[in-house]
This record gives C-alpha cells, sequence and structure tokens, in this order.
C-alpha cells in the first residue's frame, strides 16, 4: 500500500502557521506517514523558515495568489484571507479530482477569513461547499486518544435545549462513531454527556435526559453503537481523561470546550468530520501575539498530520472508492 | 469569645447512610493529624459508625458524647459521635426512605449547635436528595434547607473551591433551559457582590478580583450568538464595578480557566451550574470543595456526591472531606478574628 498524498497549508499568513510548518518539515518523521504536498506562495515558506522541498523531502506546488501582498505578522489582513480561500479551494479541487487523498492546514483566522470575502459561517462549511458535499458535516476535537464532538455548536444557549432531539443527538452519536472509525478506531466507547445539572437529578433538574437523550443513547446501542449515558457534564471528561471512553458527545459548545480546553487541546487536532476526504487542522489559533517570537510549537499540527494520514489510509485499505 | 483561645468543634453531619459519608468521616478523623485538621465530631449514628470502622485495616476507635464541647477530652483517641439513632439497620449503597428524619436531624442539630455558638462550623456529608424528596424534604438542595433553618435575609451563595480556581455559579439547580430564563442583571450583581465580601471577610483575599464568565459560545460573539452578554451581563459587570470591586468580563467561557487567565482573578462568577463545576472537577477532581456564603454560620461540604456505587466497599477517597473541614477551620478562625 502506497503512503496517502497529503496537501499542506500554511493557513494565515500573518500567524505562527509558516513557523510550525517549518518545524515540522524539517522533521523527517513526517515522511513516514505521508507523501506531502505543500501548497504556498514561496515568499510566505520562506519567511516562516520552512526548509526547502529538495532537502526537507516534500512537493512543492507554488500559489501564489496574492503576491504583492506584505507580510504583516500579527495583522488580521483581506489579503491573507483572500490568500486562504483560495487556497482552501484550489486544495478541494484537487481533492475531488483524486489528486490528493487528504488535507491539513495550518491556523487560519477568522477575522481574516471575513475581511477576505468568506461568505459562509466558516472554513469547514466554505470547503463542504467546494467539494461539493451537501450531506452533513461536523467539527470533531481530539487531543492525544480523546475525541469530542457536540450536538448544538454556535447558537445561544437559549436555543440549545430546543435542538435536542432524539433526531438530532442521535445522529451526532453516529457521526462520532463514524468518525472515530474511519480513524481506525473500531468499536469506539462514546459517552454521551447530559444537559442539565447532576444529569437532570431523575428528573428534578429538567427532563431532556429522560425524554431525549437516554432513548436515543438506547437506539444508537441497538444499532451496535458502544455508546452510553447520560452522564453528568461536570465528570465525563475527567472518566474520558482516565480512559473510560474513546468519545464524549457534548450538548452545547463550552460543555466540551472548558473542558477540553483545560485538558490541553492547544496541543489537539480538529476534525472536520462528515466530508468526503479527511481535512484535519490544529485545535489552536493564528497566535498573533506570539508570531515570529520561536515559542510556536508544531505539536498540534503533527497530530492533525497523524490523523489526516490515518484516516487517507483507512479509506485507501477500505478500498471504499 | 476569646479570640485566640481554642475554636469550637466542628460539626459534621451525618449524610446519606447508604452513602461514603460515614467512611469518609471515619478516614478524615484517621488523618487528622497529618492534614492538621480542626477540631470536629459526627452527629450520626455509633452503631453503624461502628459497622463501617470494622471494615477497616485499622478501625477508628468511636465515642459517644452528650454535647458539642466534650470533642474536645475524646477528639485525640477517638471519632466524637453526637448520636442520632436510625430508624433501622443501613444496607450499603441502598438508600432508604425511613432513615430521611434522621439524616434530617442531623443537618437540623448541626445548625442550630452553629447558631448557639457551640460549633465553630458545619461540614455537611451528602445527601441522596431523591431519597428525601420522597420523605417530604421541600428543598432543591442542602444550600436552601440551611438558608431556611439560618432564617437567611439574603438568598445563599455556592462557592466551589478548588486548588486554584473558585467558582459561583449565579443559578444552581435548574434545568439548564429555566437556569437561561432565570439570569437576571439583579441576579449577577447579588450574587457578585456576596461574593466580593466573602473573599474578604473568609479568604483574606484584599481587594477581591473578580471574572464574569459570558453565557453563550464565545461571550456571544458580539450578539452574533446570543444577546445575554450584551443586555444583562454586561450592565452587571458595569454595575459591580461601580460598587468600586475589581471586576472583568463578560469573558469567554471556554478560555477563562486556563492557569494564566485564572492569575487575574480570585473568582469566577458563572452563570449555570456547569458552567463552574466543569472546571472545578477538570482542575482538581478529588480536592473540590463547596462553601456558602451569605448565612449567619460557617458551612461547607465536599463537592462530590454520595457514591452509592462505592458505599460498604472502603474505597472511597476522603480528599474533599478533609479540605472542606481544613476550610471550615480557617474561615470560622478568621470570622472569629475579623467579625
Amino acid at each position: 500500500m502506497s503512503k496517502p498524498r497529503i496537501i499542506l497549508l500554511p493557513g494565515d499568513r500573518n500567524g505562527i502557521g509558516p513557523e510550525i510548518l517549518g518545524k515540522l518539515l524539517a522533521d523527517p518523521a513526517c515522511h513516514q506517514w505521508a507523501d506531502i504536498e505543500v501548497m504556498a506562495d514561496p515568499g510566505v515558506l520562506a519567511a516562516g523558515g520552512v526548509p526547502a522541498a529538495a532537502t526537507a523531502g516534500y512537493r512543492l506546488l507554488p500559489f501564489s495568489p496574492e503576491a504583492e501582498a506584505p507580510i504583516e505578522p500579527g495583522q488580521a489582513t483581506a489579503a491573507a484571507g483572500r490568500e486562504c480561500l483560495a487556497a482552501l479551494s484550489r486544495a478541494a479541487q484537487r481533492l475531488r479530482d483524486g489528486e490528493a487523498d487528504g488535507l491539513v492546514f495550518a491556523p487560519l483566522n477568522k477575522q481574516a477569513l471575513h475581511l477576505g470575502g468568506l461568505a459562509q459561517a466558516d472554513e469547514m462549511r466554505f470547503l463542504a461547499h467546494e467539494l461539493g458535499h451537501d450531506g452533513a458535516c461536523g467539527e470533531l476535537n481530539v487531543l492525544a486518544e480523546l475525541w469530542t464532538t457536540r450536538v448544538t455548536s454556535h447558537i445561544p444557549l437559549a436555543d440549545v435545549a430546543g435542538r435536542i432531539t432524539p433526531g438530532s443527538v442521535g445522529q451526532t452519536i453516529r457521526f462520532a462513531h463514524d468518525s472515530l472509525v474511519a480513524a481506525g478506531r473500531p468499536a469506539p466507547r462514546i459517552a454521551v454527556a447530559a444537559l442539565n445539572p447532576h444529569a437532570g437529578d431523575g428528573g428534578n433538574f429538567g427532563r431532556e435526559e429522560i425524554e431525549v437523550i437516554e432513548p436515543a443513547v438506547r437506539r444508537a446501542v441497538d444499532d451496535g453503537i458502544a455508546a452510553e449515558g447520560p452522564f453528568p457534564s461536570d465528570t465525563v471528561f475527567v472518566r474520558a481523561r482516565d480512559g473510560a471512553f474513546d468519545c464524549v458527545v457534548t450538548m452545547f459548545h463550552d460543555q466540551g470546550q472548558i473542558a477540553m480546553k483545560l485538558l490541553g487541546f492547544g496541543q489537539g487536532v480538529t476534525v472536520l468530520g462528515g466530508l468526503p476526504l479527511p481535512i484535519t487542522t490544529c485545535g489552536h489559533g493564528t497566535a498573533y501575539d506570539i508570531v515570529g517570537t520561536g515559542q510556536a510549537t508544531d505539536g498540534a499540527l503533527r497530530n492533525a498530520l497523524r490523523i489526516c494520514a490515518a484516516m487517507a489510509g483507512n479509506n485507501q485499505n477500505g478500498s471504499a472508492r | 469569645m476569646a479570640v485566640d483561645g481554642p475554636l469550637a468543634p466542628i460539626a459534621i453531619t451525618l449524610g446519606e447512610p447508604a452513602g461514603i459519608g460515614p467512611e469518609i468521616t471515619l478516614k478524615a478523623w484517621h488523618r487528622r493529624v497529618f492534614h492538621d485538621l480542626p477540631l470536629f465530631y459526627l452527629i450520626g449514628d455509633p452503631g453503624l459508625l461502628r459497622g463501617v470502622a470494622k471494615k477497616m485495616s485499622s478501625p477508628p476507635p468511636i465515642k459517644e458524647i452528650a454535647e458539642p464541647a466534650e470533642a474536645a477530652d475524646v477528639f485525640d483517641t477517638a471519632l466524637p459521635i453526637l448520636p442520632i439513632a436510625l430508624a433501622g439497620r443501613v444496607k450499603p449503597g441502598r438508600p432508604n426512605t425511613r432513615h430521611a428524619t434522621a439524616v434530617m436531624a442531623a443537618i437540623e442539630q448541626a445548625v442550630s449547635h452553629a447558631r448557639a455558638g457551640a460549633a465553630a462550623a458545619v461540614v455537611t456529608n451528602p445527601i441522596q436528595k431523591s431519597v428525601l424528596h420522597k420523605a417530604g424534604f421541600k428543598h432543591p438542595g442542602h444550600t436552601e434547607y440551611l438558608a431556611e433553618l439560618c432564617a437567611a435575609k439574603r438568598s445563599p451563595v455556592m462557592l466551589l473551591s478548588c486548588p486554584g480556581l473558585k467558582a459561583v455559579p449565579v443559578t444552581i439547580h435548574l434545568p439548564l433551559q429555566e437556569a437561561v430564563a432565570a439570569l437576571t442583571t439583579d441576579l449577577i450583581v447579588e450574587r457578585a457582590l456576596t461574593t466580593a465580601a466573602a473573599l474578604e471577610r473568609d479568604f483574606g483575599l484584599s481587594p477581591p478580583r473578580l471574572a464574569v464568565a459570558g453565557l453563550n459560545p464565545h461571550a456571544g460573539e458580539d450578539g452574533e450568538l446570543g444577546s445575554a452578554e450584551r443586555d444583562i451581563i454586561l450592565p452587571a459587570v458595569r454595575r459591580i464595578a461601580a460598587e468600586g470591586i475589581d471586576v472583568a468580563g463578560p469573558l469567554p467561557a471556554d478560555s477563562m480557566f486556563h492557569a494564566e487567565a485564572r492569575r487575574a482573578y480570585d473568582a469566577a462568577i458563572c452563570m449555570y451550574h456547569d458552567q463552574a463545576l466543569i472546571p472545578i472537577k477538570t482542575i482538581a477532581f478529588e480536592f473540590g470543595i463547596n462553601v456558602t456564603l451569605g448565612l449567619p454560620i460557617v458551612r461547607t461540604s465536599p463537592d462530590h456526591g454520595t457514591a452509592l456505587d462505592l458505599a460498604g466497599r472502603n474505597e472511597a477517597d476522603p480528599a474533599s472531606l478533609i479540605s472542606a473541614i481544613g476550610y471550615a477551620g480557617l474561615i470560622a478562625r478568621r470570622r472569629r478574628r475579623f467579625g
């Protein structure tokens, strides 16, 4: 079996993306996982200290849609945003054409993307559009061996309870299961968080656990998924960290993000799940405040590459296509 | 009362007899010297405690006392117990409503000792709320019950504390949907002022620094993800600041709890139960405690539940109870000294 072909993008030119890409590519170990193709403006790579393609052993695909734009460390600029969108679009085209098996991008900056003309809510929706994918997709966060995803995401907390339905909870459990299996984790153990304090305390503090979440978990179990819950959300991540579960499905954004960030999600990976091909990125952002200081580390980007390569390799093995 | 004399003993309540309360109380007494714990006594059933002690490799001795003042003479050699008889045998892990009367009586006695000055503080073992509710207990939890027993004028505030973080949930035992609806500027301000006063009075943090969490993802992201920050929380932050308190917020909840962010404040004011509990449990699972602010008495408790699945196995960790007893002593001493 040949190694999967993975496209790597440096992300926002004014953030730490180019530097951490340089640190990653300087390590020969990263080439064991994948045949790496870097698509980027050579000027941006040079400024970030990325070693030359010939010495580091990757393939360079020069791509300079904003060749005239300056590099402005720590600034969210429209040019950087436009460049990122153009690179994502081009990378998606290569994935669609079968010229690559997966995509990993270094951090993007949301403000820059919007200045650069992003029409969708975020880069995941943008990529789904570019890949011609109109099915469900969602973000999963991965920290070491622990995965998490959520039933609701960027919506007001007041709207969350109304979106907790047997369908939405069931779909998210299924989505988590399928994503972990795609990443090479057969029969993942999935913990489902409760919505209310003390998991509703037997109905005293809310009935969604009894009426919605528990039936959804039961149905998932009937479908052969190793799901359990609902568990009180204040301790479910502690148990998962200690190895009781492979994945936690949360009901809303901060339920998972508070715990994951405390557990060190800065080194974590975001997987854009549900898309036809594996796409991953760093859990952290562009870290504009430390650009050029040498403090940025490539741990998260390295993990993103490792997970993307595993998912792409799994696609090949499964010969689904 | 003499400011430098010995502190009155601390009253510990029985809690759910079928849970781990009796076991962790015995273990806390066993480690009293190592942890330099203040004097305490348990209000509970001596027979139950003897049975639990027997399962331990070196069973702690138990001695009955008739009033709190006798605890001082007993404490060095045995766990002092002020007896309250249970209505029958206890099966570990199997709560029974017939014990509810004794469970509540222990709480009432402890509060009355503390109000009379016979006890320096009350530390409560976890109760099984569903069982008490079946027996006619009308309160959502301990905190509300204690407020009634103390005839507290202001509504009490639950402060969760672990090494590195103190957090106060503005709403407590409500379904998430109702918690969101119950959030008002007045409520946030009231909780924050009670918290600030307690940080200064009970923890010696002067001037106190508060951080107020947002309600919505990314603290609402300038109104894109909800308006509670703009309409309810920000006005509260302004009013708290107008009282001369160092306060920041509303802050995105997912980025305000890491170690560096925590250095900027002494307590986090959280908008709902799990927003406070998730960081506390994630940072220090074993060491979290609960301190009730705004009562005329000092009250702390471990922040875990009855752990029915662990009861009777001699595997329960007393760390949280030990920490709760230690803090009760510290706060009681400060209040005696500074009023």
